[in-house]
């Protein structure tokens, strides 16, 4: 029950003010969900380098260092070394230098914090509220980078906290993100499913369980469009979602067509709503030739392109 | 023309503006629209509105009369319900276009999303694209034209109308057929072509429904007639019950329908009791008088409220299940005691309108009877999402009841078997409901209060769902709830009782910390003002009466109400039959039975100590049985004070 965004800019090697688009699309469907809003954000780390952001617990007793302490020392025994550090907000953002096996990595790290998402480019900030609450507490407008997503939530089977908030990062593998509307019904077939190969979920939110379906596919060197593709085939129930990687962005949408979605695009950008009214929000005054993805689709773009 | 920039204005205030430019007279042009949601919504005068852009969801819905011209885009159910007058889309249109039209005609010069013309009554949509899949999905009548290709299963389920394909007809819907067209046809299409100046085509292809689903082989056998004591007694095994059910079975070869609730004992009020002793209740005659029973409901969010006299409404039942001297009957006896008529699906009758008080409007999927002037002649609109009796299913009428008249107010076809849709065309989650709230508050200038009735299912996420979209109020509707006409399967073994309804349904708000963001008006198999003071107890804000005021009005409880013949001449549409039901008499046992209920909450409230319902609460019951104990968590204490010592003083 939510709303849903994305942008891609064109032209390799700048950055864009892809915080402040967000803000202004998510602001547009804050109507669809006003429990909590969350965006997942892209600008390349220099190489070897791993982006990490943590929720510290507000409810803790002690002090928030403690838990940052924690996180630190796990990291260090797991060959991390700490480059940059921040409290921003409720999170802990970290930058470290890491060359091993980044799933493990993040598993392990499961184990020890709320992992909120870990990648070479890819930031995920998430709160309750509305996509300006978030914004004044983390300054997502200050945000550049290549493209994103946005999600604002109204909750409907769960609780409203950061955690159940999307985008939801694939756990374990690096800049895969998703934002979602709809529900799938085959959730726990399918978890079980991956859950059989070795793969570790740390929600019972729906979402999750797709970022970890595209990202396996992807591991086992699929292109994400074909990981979209096998996605439609695979999950029943109503959904709309976007994915993004690294260096693109995708959706796909099921046969019913239960939850909208529009896009549009130009030479600048590709960007994805659930509802015109957001994709207007980047440009005031004019009208827009978008499309509505037929039922039952995907596509995805690349910044290459 | 004048100029409305929303640029400068909220939807909001331009629509406000846009009425009052409308009652003067005056064609108007909306700048830097952007897509916004609800642009015209509830205009009812024949002027033009050029938006210069694209429009959001509902654009020129809940209107009569004006003319819209979109230069590009629309979102969501352009011309949702609009009775007469016309849009023109310059671009293209999201799902369901044309949902629920009653008359007006639609032209989109882009392609169209799917489910264009759901439910639609009368009028012409014209899509000069491609439509996607399901066009015409459930329609009552009229047409839809499309020159570009359809897309799957077109015209799946339509009771009636005809659509039109220029180009490829990708395949039909269930029930749905492919016809010859005639001349008067094509030439009629060519008019309106015309018209709009749009080329036409070589040729068309024609569907329409095929007749399979909508008439039963055999029409549903009358019952013998049981008293309702001995069918729902408590003896399991090839009671007359279970007989009559299986030779009913041997005669149609499928489901039965049947009117009235669930036969079968469950949890009720009767299980719990109160804590204190009730031996002063009746002894004082003015207790009226002394009890403060004023309830306000829907004000919450600034809304006009209800104004009740006492904490007690009619439960929505609608004109077609009964008949219209029954609505105006209870129309008259709500009135008389100062409470609120709902007019529950099928529209409002005039008869009824004059003689309530007080009346709610409600709204369902089918949106049969729905419509702008009704709802600004009302005193608060109700979304249905489902019933107690059935939820998950629709509203049913058998072909007996539904005669022209009846017909007519609904938009539909006369004479066939209805089946109301379960589902709206526009709501298909919470981010939908929430867009459909705001349409009906636009139309009715944010005056009215909006309800959702649920049936009491997944209550704990329904109600959270209630409360963060912002309902005015909320009416939950139990299992024991009656019907018209129902399956008999579904009424006795589907749903969740009354009585762990309320509990969840308190527990649920209480968890998001809602409980004084939501009124609470409770139904189900209420009997009488001491189940409504259980009711409020527990913590509802109001108890709804439906069968029990039908019963006050003259009903013999021979549950034959799916049949149309009605002896008693209540759940029944024939003249003859009706002939017998005195509406002048029937009010006034109808509100000298309400009566009953104010006196009953009066005395009870006042032996239990206090001088308001308000001060009502859980600590004044107790759980008669363990299972009512669980349910509720009250204090199993099955000997209650009022009758195990009352007047029968101390032992020496």
């Amino acid at each position: 029950m939510c709303g849903i965004a994305g942008v891609m800019y064109r032209g390799v090697g700048q950055s864009f003010d892809t915080g402040k688009a967000l803000i202004q699309m998510l602001d547009g469907c804050q109507h669809r969900g006003p429990d909590s809003t969350g965006f997942a954000l892209y600008a390349p780390e220099k190489s070897g380098r791993l982006k990490m952001r943590f929720f510290l617990e507000k409810l803790i007793e002690g002090d928030s260092q403690d838990s940052i302490n924690t996180i630190r020392g796990r990291l260090g025994e797991l060959g991390a070394v700490v480059e940059e550090e921040a409290q921003v907000g409720d999170n802990y953002r970290v930058t470290v230098r890491f060359g091993g096996d980044i799933q493990k990595l993040s598993y392990e790290m499961e184990r020890a914090a709320k992992v909120i998402s870990i990648g070479t480019s890819l930031e995920i900030v998430k709160d309750v509220g509305s996509a300006h609450d978030v914004d004044d507490r983390y300054d997502v407008h200050e945000f550049r980078g290549t493209h994103g997503l946005g999600h604002v939530r109204l909750a409907t089977e769960s609780d409203v906290k950061p955690e159940a908030a999307h985008p939801f990062w694939a756990t374990g593998f690096a800049d895969v993100a998703i934002v979602h509307n709809g529900q799938i019904t085959n959730y726990w077939k399918m978890r079980r499913r991956l859950q059989q190969q070795g793969f570790e979920f740390t929600t019972d939110n729906d979402s999750e369980l797709i970022a970890v379906y595209l990202a396996d596919k992807l591991a086992q060197g699929a292109a994400l469009k074909e990981a979209l593709a096998s996605s439609i085939d695979d999950l029943d129930g109503t959904f709309s979602f976007l994915v993004s990687t690294q260096d693109e962005i995708g959706y796909a949408k099921d046969r019913l067509a239960a939850k909208p979605m529009i896009m549009y695009q130009d030479e600048n950008l590709v960007a994805i709503a659930s509802e015109e009214v957001s994709l207007n929000r980047l440009f005031p005054g004019q009208a827009l030739n978008t499309r509505e993805p037929a039922p039952g689709t995907y596509a995805t773009w690349s910044r290459s392109i | 023309m004048v100029s409305l920039d929303l640029a400068q204005l909220s939807v909001r205030e331009a629509n406000t503006r846009l009425r009052a430019l409308g009652e003067a007279g005056e064609d108007v042009e909306i700048l830097n629209p952007d897509a916004r949601h609800h642009i015209g919504v509830g205009l009812t005068a024949p002027v033009r509105v050029n938006v210069r852009g694209s429009a959001g969801y509902f654009c020129a819905g809940l209107t009569d009369q004006a003319h819209f011209n979109i230069s590009h885009n629309v979102g969501w159910g352009v011309g949702d319900n609009m009775y007469s007058g016309s849009v023109v889309v310059g671009g293209n249109a999201g799902a369901i276009p044309g949902v629920a039209i009653r008359g007006a005609e639609i032209v989109i010069h882009g392609n169209m999303g799917s489910r264009a013309g759901q439910v639609m009554k009368a009028g012409t949509l014209c899509c000069v694209g491609n439509a996607n899949f399901m066009a015409g999905y459930m329609m009552y009548g009229g047409r839809i034209i499309i020159l570009g290709d359809s897309g799957e299963r077109l015209g799946e389920d339509m009771s009636s109308g005809e659509i039109f394909v220029a180009g490829k007809v990708e395949d039909l819907g269930s029930d749905a057929m492919l016809t010859d067209i005639d001349q008067g046809e094509l030439d009629s299409l060519h008019e309106f072509l015309d018209r709009y100046d749009i080329k036409a085509p070589k040729g068309f292809s024609k569907v329409v429904n095929a007749g399979t689903k909508l008439r039963y082989g055999t029409s549903e056998r009358p019952m013998r007639s049981i008293p309702f004591q001995s069918f729902s007694g408590a003896s399991f095994y090839w009671n007359p019950k279970i007989q009559e059910d299986i030779a009913i079975k041997s005669q149609s070869g499928r489901y039965r329908i049947r009117g009235y609730g669930g036969a079968r004992p469950l949890p009720h009020f009767s299980d719990i009791g109160f804590r204190k002793s009730l031996a002063s209740a009746g002894a004082d005659r003015n207790v009226i008088d002394k009890v403060s029973m004023d309830t306000e409901i829907g004000g919450i969010n600034g809304a006009r409220p209800l104004k009740l006299s006492m904490p007690v409404m009619i439960a929505p039942m609608s004109y077609g299940a009964l008949s219209r001297s029954t609505k105006q009957a209870i129309a008259l006896g709500s009135a008389m005691s100062g409470i609120a008529e709902n007019t529950g699906e099928g529209g409002m009758s005039d008869a009824q309108r004059d003689a309530a008080g007080q009346l709610i409007f409600q709204c369902l999927g089918g949106r049969l009877g729905w419509n702008i002037h009704d709802m600004r002649r009302a005193d608060a609109l109700e979304i249905y999402i489902s019933q107690g009796a059935k939820p998950g299913l629709g509203g049913q009428l058998m072909a007996k009841k539904v005669t022209p008249e009846l017909a007519k107010i609904r938009g539909i076809p006369a004479g066939i078997d209805l089946r109301s849709p379960s589902r709206h065309p526009d709501i298909l989650g919470a981010d939908d409901l929430v867009i459909k709230i705001e349409e009906f508050r636009e139309a009715t200038g944010y005056e009215l209060p909006v309800s959702v009735k649920l049936g009491a299912g997944r209550i704990r996420d329904d109600i959270k769902i209630a409360a963060k979209d912002g309902f005015d109020f909320v009416e939950l509707d139990g299992m024991q709830g009656s019907t018209g006409a129902g399956s008999s399967e579904v009424i006795d073994n589907v749903g969740i009782p009354t009585l762990p309804a309320i509990i969840e349904a308190i527990e649920a708000l209480e968890e998001i910390g809602a409980r004084d963001k939501v009124q609470l008006v409770l139904m189900g198999g209420l009997r009488d003002g001491v189940d409504a003071v259980k009711a409020l107890c527990l913590g509802a804000d109001a108890a709804a009466f439906g069968t029990s005021v039908i019963i006050a009005g003259g009903c013999i409880a021979c549950m034959q109400c799916h049949v149309g013949t009605c002896v008693t001449g209540i759940a029944t549409q024939d003249p003859e039959h009706e002939k017998r039901y005195k509406p002048e008499n029937e009010s006034q046992n109808i509100h000298r039975f309400l009566e009953s209920v104010r006196w009953q909450i009066a005395a009870i409230t006042n032996a239990l100590g206090y001088d308001n319902v308000r001060q009502l609460g859980r600590d004044d019951l107790v759980a008669l049985t363990p299972e009512a104990a669980h349910i509720t968590g009250l204090p199993y204490e099955p000997v209650p004070v009022d009758t195990a010592t009352f007047n029968m003083g101390t032992a020496p």
